[in-house]
């Protein structure tokens, strides 16, 4: 069964008279020991997916439509003291900016002894020695739990915010933007550790990231979204080698590489759309080069082109990507 | 390599910071943050020049004194043969036209209150290269023109938070363009955008180049940014340079422990790419109380004897190469 599964969401910010469709019918499932990249430029939903798992939406944001299932259970019916239960114990987050996830003026370890209180009948002391051997397990020295955030550089912080999240035992992290501030050597290391994490612990992970490389080197699966629609999903290799979605297609086409042939770079021309007014049909169809006439017209149904493949466009297959039109 | 010559020279550049350490201070010597600590290097015309590197490896302290926007410890820079350090403020003032500088957050970079207008002439006006508000217009318009802000009349009544990041980074350009630089130094300029603005920016740089004789100096910490934007590459490591080359010769053979290091974390978009990581134990360190001999030592997966001796300067070891790593021909000859 799947530890996360998202039917049909749709979450929207309202401001004033202006609704914004931050989130549009999107639906995937992370299975256990699965990890689930979700990919997109800014602004196309990602991370009003994750907070909307969390449910931990701005005040002007709800989920307008659609369920969510976590281990069977729907938190989109849940009060919020059910679900403030259930944070930290199912479902856990892992920010990007993690200068700011911890409180500078208390200690690292009680911050993290704090969640483990509050979440699990366990007094201080066993709190105190898990916090140890979680920093032990997640590459820290055990004796600095009793440092403060800022004697931790950036990816030691990030390694304690891992501790973090896996101390009431959660069934899934949200990981949103884990590595986007480090450099690369830290950043391979950090998602290492989540990988070997996931592994041991058999952890659905929810891998949100704007960088491709990213997501091709440490997903099972990915998601692409594009204003606030999920354009396509399937097996990493799939997605990357057997694109279906146009929008797929050009953005890994505007990513360089170290590796392989150096060639000119091609982007998408335009930009994102306002989402108060998003264009009818298929969003993406006013910047798509192989745009037709139904594209205005008709919003493409999400469906499964090949098993396991799916996708959201009118000519899924169909579109030689060689040749613009 | 070229034979003309070089448009910037740097030489032994140092910039050390002093370390405050409160009332020991007194009692103990003074020390040092080694920010810059002996660079040397050269820019030829039309070359495109990259220096990466991870962060605290000095690479904006170095774009920084060699502007004198701070002043240098030690070392020399030359423009166009002429000495930075010692020009009068009038000279400063022209080599701050001829050098421009394009930096990472265009969001901040920009005052919210100008019109793109006002923003992208402000430098035409202090510099006095227009006779009249006629002329600042055109040279306005056209600079818009240039970086494709197109209808640039439209462009050119808007403010700021009217424009999208990518556009923002556009105003920037024109803004530096405009003052018809030789040099154009751009500090991480594309990295906060999205994939596909970022390649947009890129390639108008690129095209830049070719359209006004442009000499670029780019700052990364990304190496494939590098290896799209460059044609030379420098690797900077607690701030001196590790290895020096051709982007391509250097991604492709990298020489330096740490630059092989480094390039083997780089994540490809290919999810089939199979790849051999290097380990690499630590963080990079604050460049305070270096080691002796390599900085890298400590954490280098090559080291040998004789690399706590001396510090290794960086030395020419081919055509076009240059590396700052004892070792480099013993391992060399292991490899044949």
């Amino acid at each position: 069964m799947s530890v996360l599964r998202i039917e049909d969401l749709c979450t929207h910010y309202f401001l004033g008279e202006d609704r914004v469709q931050a989130v549009d019918k999107i639906t995937f499932d992370i299975a256990e020991s699965e990890i689930f990249g979700l990919a997109g430029e800014s602004g196309c939903g990602k991370t009003t997916a994750a907070y909307s798992i969390m449910r931990i939406l701005p005040e002007n944001g709800a989920i307008v439509n659609g369920q969510i299932f976590l281990d069977g259970d729907d938190v989109v019916e849940k009060t919020d003291e059910e679900m403030r239960q259930l944070r930290w114990r199912k479902v856990s987050i892992v920010f990007q900016y993690a200068m700011n996830a911890f409180n500078p003026v208390l200690r690292i370890g009680n911050q993290i002894v704090e969640v483990m209180q509050e979440k699990q009948s366990i007094d201080k002391e066993e709190a105190t020695k898990r916090v140890k051997e979680l920093f032990d397990e997640v590459g820290l020295e055990p004796e600095r739990i009793r440092d403060y955030p800022h004697e931790f550089s950036g990816g030691m912080r990030q390694r304690a915010i891992i501790a973090q999240a896996l101390a009431a035992e959660p069934r899934l992290i949200i990981a949103d933007e884990p590595v986007t501030a480090l450099d690369v050597i830290v950043q391979n290391k950090i998602l290492g550790l989540l990988r070997s994490l996931q592994k041991k612990y058999k952890l659905a992970v929810l891998l949100i990231t704007h960088d491709l490389s990213v997501v091709a080197e440490n997903s099972d699966r990915v998601g692409i979204m594009y204003a606030g629609k999920l354009v396509e999903v399937g097996s990493t290799v799939n997605v990357f080698k057997r694109s279906l979605h146009p929008y797929t297609y050009k953005l890994i086409g505007a990513f360089p590489s170290v590796k392989g042939p150096k060639r000119r770079l091609e982007f998408i021309p335009g930009t994102p759309p306002d989402l108060v007014r998003p264009p009818s049909g298929c969003r993406f169809h006013p910047r798509c080069p192989w745009a037709q006439e139904i594209c205005n017209l008709e919003v493409p149904e999400y469906r499964e082109y090949e098993k396991k493949h799916w996708v959201a466009c009118h000519f899924a297959g169909e579109i030689n990507f060689e040749v613009e039109s | 390599m070229t034979v003309s010559a070089p448009i910037i020279k740097v030489e032994n550049l140092k910039k050390w910071f002093p370390v405050r350490t409160g009332i020991r201070s007194f009692f103990s010597e003074q020390r040092w943050v080694k920010a810059v600590d002996g660079v040397f290097f050269d820019v030829k015309p039309g070359d495109s020049l990259v220096i990466a590197g991870e962060s605290g490896s000095g690479k904006t302290t170095l774009v920084r004194t060699m502007l004198r926007l701070i002043e240098p410890t030690a070392g020399s820079v030359n423009f166009e043969g002429e000495a930075v350090f010692t020009m009068i403020p009038d000279d400063l003032r022209l080599f701050r036209r001829r050098v421009q500088l394009i930096f990472q957050n265009p969001f901040e970079a920009l005052d919210p209150r100008h019109t793109v207008k006002d923003l992208v002439g402000e430098g035409l006006v202090i510099h006095e290269m227009v006779s009249d508000e006629e002329e600042l217009m055109k040279r306005v318009l056209n600079a818009l023109e240039d970086v494709r802000l197109i209808p640039a009349e439209d462009f050119s009544r808007r403010f700021p938070h009217e424009l999208s990041g990518g556009q923002l980074q556009r105003v920037a350009i024109a803004r530096s363009l405009i003052l018809e630089p030789k040099l154009v130094i751009a500090d991480e300029p594309v990295s906060m955008l999205d994939a596909s603005i970022r390649t947009e920016i890129m390639n108008l740089m690129t095209d830049l180049q070719k359209e006004h004789n442009l000499t670029y100096i780019f700052i990364t910490h990304d190496l494939a940014q590098a290896r799209y934007i460059g044609n030379w590459l420098i690797i900077m490591y607690l701030g001196k340079v590790m290895e020096m080359g051709p982007v391509e010769d250097v991604l492709q053979d990298p020489i330096h422990p740490y630059t092989q290091a480094l390039i083997s974390h780089i994540p490809i978009p290919d999810p089939t790419e199979e790849r051999d990581r290097i380990d690499i134990p630590g963080e990079t360190p604050t460049p305070i109380d270096l080691p002796p001999g390599c900085r890298f030592r400590p954490r280098c997966q090559a080291v040998d004897e004789y690399c706590t001796d001396d510090e290794p300067e960086l030395q020419q070891i081919g055509p076009n190469r240059w590396v700052a790593c004892h070792g480099w021909e013993a391992r060399k000859e292991k490899k044949h």
